[in-house]
């Protein structure tokens, strides 16, 4: 019998028809344990309600798909070296709403969290990635102001928080070492109150050594096993707090729901798990092996046991705490980080725990951290845990863990039909050095330099230097993992679905443009509140962007996130913000398409769109208008591809760059500003309608066009062995626009 | 028997994979040895301390760790003429071991890498190597040429080499400052050193040239596939660039 009745719904966001529920099934009122245990598991942020069942709209199934969604990070195959089959394991998450709170902890936690979700597959951590969405720093100024209310300081608050959000970042994907090698910074006023952090993590594992985030076949009885930092207050309530709706009032009061970062301890757990997933390997055992992640130990332990059709029993007083006479529930579903859970058979526990509390002395690596037994898999499907001596929890597991959702009135989102705006006669002499000074567009290095991009060893394209990043992950082996992101915010302010879709196509366009094979794809959407339909429906229009332009790339996602409740005080959405990673991958690493223009006299090619619309471009941002997005044409994306690909295979392809923020001019500056910082002094001239507008696609420099079939590509230029570059006739100096593009972010981040 | 190199694993070390496996890229025959098997060193015939964040940089990056059981057996090996190479956070125990420039009694630092300037922020920045002494000097460099350039990534908050006016002075009149930042082309001046380090120091060796430590990480840029700047038909697996410091500090256990 479950000791104590609630003594209240204080504090929990559950809704009352969910209470009725909860009760109904129960026969009974939930213990307080119980209440905390449902308001984690049924939150949005765990239980995906009102996203889940629109989700499975995404085509999530291919030749490449080793693991889809549903555990806590996907598999694609990466390729097959001396024999062994080789998975890239990928996961995505986002921390927004800590990160607005407290930004360095907020982000630091995220990086450990997801770092988590992919080493708990049995793999080795190979890279990272983050998206970030801040505020504006328009007219901002380095130096705090005094009075504290007005304009300029709140500008001021949002360099603040990009700056911590990114420190944050780099202090704990630093430690652990793991090298940070792509992603995307974004400043917009849209997240001055409702910042979006979202990281992704690479792994790499054998296919044949995958470890599941279940109790596998014949566990009844195995020990539930708990490793890492001891549980403390941190984080209590971290769940509930994520799906709801950032109130700036109750800004400190939040500050408790964030959990404390320790990446030295991350560091060593890795290292630990590591020896474990070795000793598996040696006694080919399965075990289940999980991340403690939202809802706290309760999540974990009832998902990891569920999932493999059993329940559990655990027994809070075996876990290791931080604080005495911690409340049951607290301990049961706070969010403590650096914390997993593995099942095993019970011959193997005594070397488990030598391994993690002896051979990598946990215990003194970070107070009281430690592996030990917590409880036990049951055959009988109950989810039972007890408090000295008490049954605290006693629910079936399936009624706690099970899919529940919440069918929500939507407002169908309207697609901007509007006629194709009106070109604007551009003069380039005065707008693209507006457009390359342009926060959407210039150097993001001052901030991406705080990130180790080539701890490893393994890295060949670090972050910032081309459009994604690659490394060579396996040693002694040729095989290359390239990763991207991309997801523009000024497109979601116009069309959440053609957003969702830019997305994919600007993530996919980039694992390309460094020469790899695009193979699958994340996401992460980050949208508003679900309960207001016009947001709601913002929401599901960009789920079907996503899908459509997945199945049409023959691109499947692997796994994601959804974050709702992104919204301003004044109840006011972000920019629509469909962010999706797209994993790349070469055969030969060696055939990169390494940054910079290579050489004078090569032919430059534009393979891609025609189309000169300037919607949610950065120039239609300059110049202060509006207009629809570019067109989407799948067939030409697909053949573009493959004319990039072919020009690789008869080795002419000198670099490329894929088109994006700031358009076919500023991929031209950026590959001639890598051809100067490498040495090179390579200029170029090019004729092209409007080279800032930001149609999709590919601008390329070849030794020779001969062989490439033309249909659909633009000679717009040639390399020269000026210092400059000549655009429909007008002249700039390099290194000016170098220093035009490289100071804005300098001078705040110096 | 070839010498063996033991590269020490201090809880938070984070470099210690890549930089075995170039030394045995580089001929050596490396393994890792675990903090918590410390007495293990004393079979080693050569150390390599990685980088990382060892015991999290408290108090001073390699502060603590320099007082961790491992450099009992590094700083005896040190004193007993074993060759120690330390690379960034290796290099910060070295100094607060008081190892290197070695100018004062073990564990009694007489100069520390501290928090990076003008901005105290970590950073990662590709760099160059520049031998600013004789190869000789150091047993460890003794195979690389005069003003031998190297590449590397600084990845680091705290590379700053910090000392009183004397001791910069004895590092100078000593002949320990082993390397300085340089730009590609060998050019020195304060653009080419990303943190402010006196004298544009990269790296420091002591009075006997047995011991050497670096700030920048030589094992980034390592292998063909890591060069920005390859050249066409490369193989993309054979170690170059920063290997030939490790390559030499094999030979010099030959």
């Amino acid at each position: 019998m479950v000791s104590s009745g609630a003594s209240g719904t204080a504090n929990v966001a559950l809704r009352d028809d969910e209470l009725s529920r909860i009760e109904e099934r129960l026969g009974r009122e939930p213990s307080v344990v119980e209440l905390h245990a449902f308001d984690a598991q049924w939150s949005e942020h765990c239980s995906y309600k009102s996203s889940r069942h629109h989700l499975k709209r995404l085509p999530t199934t291919g030749a490449r798909v080793v693991l889809g969604p549903g555990e806590d990070a996907g598999i694609l195959h990466a390729g097959v070296v001396e024999g062994e089959r080789y998975g890239v394991v990928v996961a995505h998450e986002s921390h927004n709403h800590p990160s607005q709170v407290v930004p360095f902890e907020g982000a630091a936690t995220g990086v450990g969290g997801i770092v988590r979700d992919v080493l708990c597959m049995g793999a080795e951590v190979i890279g990272l990635a983050d998206a970030l969405r801040f505020g504006s720093i328009d007219d901002c100024h380095p130096e705090p102001l005094d009075s504290a209310r007005d304009e300029l300081s709140r500008r001021t608050h949002q360099v603040y928080v990009a700056e911590s959000a990114v420190d944050g970042i780099g202090a704990y994907g630093n430690a652990i070492g793991v090298p940070n090698v792509a992603g995307d910074v974004y400043f917009d006023a849209g997240f001055d109150e409702n910042c979006l952090v979202n990281v992704v993590a690479l792994g790499i594992v054998k296919e044949s050594e995958i470890v599941h985030s279940f109790a596998p076949k014949d566990a009844d009885g195995w020990p539930i096993v708990l490793v890492g930092k001891a549980t403390d207050p941190s984080g209590f309530g971290g769940a509930s707090f994520s799906s709801l709706s950032l109130d700036s009032d109750d800004a400190e009061l939040n500050k408790g729901a964030v959990q404390v970062p320790d990446p030295f301890l991350e560091n060593v757990l890795m290292r630990a798990s590591y020896r474990v997933f070795k000793l598996l390997r040696e006694l080919k055992i399965s075990a289940a092996f999980k991340d403690l992640g939202a809802g706290g130990i309760v999540g974990c332990s009832a998902e990891i046991t569920a999932h493999g059709g059993y329940g559990a029993q655990i027994d809070l007083d075996a876990v290791n705490v931080a604080v005495a006479d911690m409340p049951p529930e607290v301990i049961a579903v706070g969010e403590t980080q650096e914390r997993l859970l593995w099942v095993v058979p019970p011959e193997i526990v005594p070397e488990v725990l030598r391994i993690y509390n002896e051979l990598f002395t946990l215990p003194e690596v970070a107070f009281n951290a430690r592996a030990g037994v917590i409880g036990r898999v049951t055959a009988e499907r109950r989810y039972v845990m007890r408090h000295r001596g008490e049954v605290v929890m006693d629910v079936e597991s399936d009624f706690l863990t099970g899919a529940i959702h919440d069918e929500l009135p939507y407002t169908e989102v309207i697609r901007h039909a509007g006629a194709v705006d009106e070109l604007p006669a551009v003069d380039v002499e005065t707008l693209f050095p507006q457009v390359l000074a342009h926060r959407d567009v210039c150097s993001r290095e001052p901030l991406y330099r705080r990130y180790d991009a080539v701890v490893r060893g393994a890295t060949v394209l670090p972050r910032g230097r081309a459009d994604a990043g690659v490394l060579a992950p396996i040693p002694g082996s040729r095989l290359g993992v390239a990763l991207a992101m991309g997801g523009n915010p000024r497109y979601g302010r116009i069309d959440p679905r053609y957003a969702a879709e830019h997305a994919v196509l600007e993530a996919m366009r980039r694992v390309v443009a460094v020469g790899a094979q695009p193979i699958g794809l994340t996401d992460c959407l980050n949208f508003g509140n679900p309960r207001k339909p016009e947001q709601y429906g913002a929401l599901l229009a960009a789920v079907e962007g996503l899908a459509h332009a997945g199945t049409e790339l023959d691109l499947p996602f692997v796994s994601g996130n959804v974050s709702l409740y992104n919204e301003s005080g004044d109840g006011l959405p972000v920019p629509a913000s469909a962010i999706v990673a797209a994993v790349g991958v070469f055969e030969d690493v060696g055939d990169v398409v390494t940054p910079g223009l290579k050489a004078p006299g090569s032919t430059l090619l534009w393979i891609g769109s025609r189309e000169l619309v300037v919607g949610g471009s950065v120039l239609a941002d300059v110049l202060g208008i509006e207009g629809p997005l570019p067109e989407l044409s799948y067939g030409g994306e697909r053949a573009a591809v493959g004319i990039v690909h072919d020009a690789i295979a008869r080795g002419v392809l000198r670099s490329c760059r894929a088109v994006h923020d700031g358009g076919m001019l500023t991929a031209l500056a950026r590959l001639a500003f890598d051809a100067m910082l490498a040495g090179r002094s390579i200029g170029a001239e090019i004729d092209f309608g409007n080279p800032l507008c930001e149609a999709g696609g590919f601008l390329c420099e070849v030794s020779d066009a001969s062989g490439i079939d033309l249909t659909g590509v633009l000679r717009v230029g040639e390399s020269n062995d000026t210092p400059e570059l000549i655009v429909n006739g007008v002249r700039f100096e390099l290194p000016r626009l170098y220093e035009i593009w490289s100071q804005p972010l300098a001078e705040l981040y110096p | 028997m070839s010498a063996r190199i033991a590269v020490p694993v201090f809880p938070g070390t984070n470099s210690e994979d890549e930089t075995v496996r170039l030394l045995r890229d580089c001929g050596g025959d490396a393994e890792l040895v675990h903090w918590s098997e410390a007495d293990a060193l004393r079979r080693f015939d050569a150390y390599l301390l990685s980088g990382g964040f060892a015991y999290e940089d408290r108090i001073r990056a390699g502060a603590v760790a320099a007082h961790d059981r491992m450099m009992d057996f590094v700083i005896a090996a040190a004193g007993a003429g074993k060759l120690v190479f330390g690379i960034c956070n290796g290099a910060q125990i070295l100094l607060e071991a008081g190892l290197v420039p070695g100018t004062g009694p073990a564990r009694r630092p007489t100069a520390a890498f501290a928090k990076n300037a003008p901005s105290a922020h970590f950073v990662c920045r590709h760099v160059y190597l520049k031998l600013a002494v004789a190869p000789a000097r150091c047993a460890i460099t003794a195979a690389l040429v005069s003003d031998a350039l190297v590449p590397a990534w600084a990845a680091h908050a705290e590379g700053r080499l910090a000392a009183t006016p004397e001791q910069l002075e004895e590092i100078v009149s000593g002949d320990h400052l082993a390397f300085v930042y340089a730009h590609a082309d060998g050019a020195i001046d304060a653009a080419a050193v990303p943190n402010g380090s006196a004298l544009g120091c990269a790296g420091l060796v002591n009075r006997d040239g047995n011991v050497l430590a670096i700030m920048p990480h030589p094992e980034r840029d390592a292998w063909n596939f890591n060069h920005l700047d390859r050249r066409e038909g490369d193989d993309v697996l054979a170690p170059s660039g920063g290997a030939a410091i490790f390559r030499s500090f094999v030979q010099a256990l030959a």
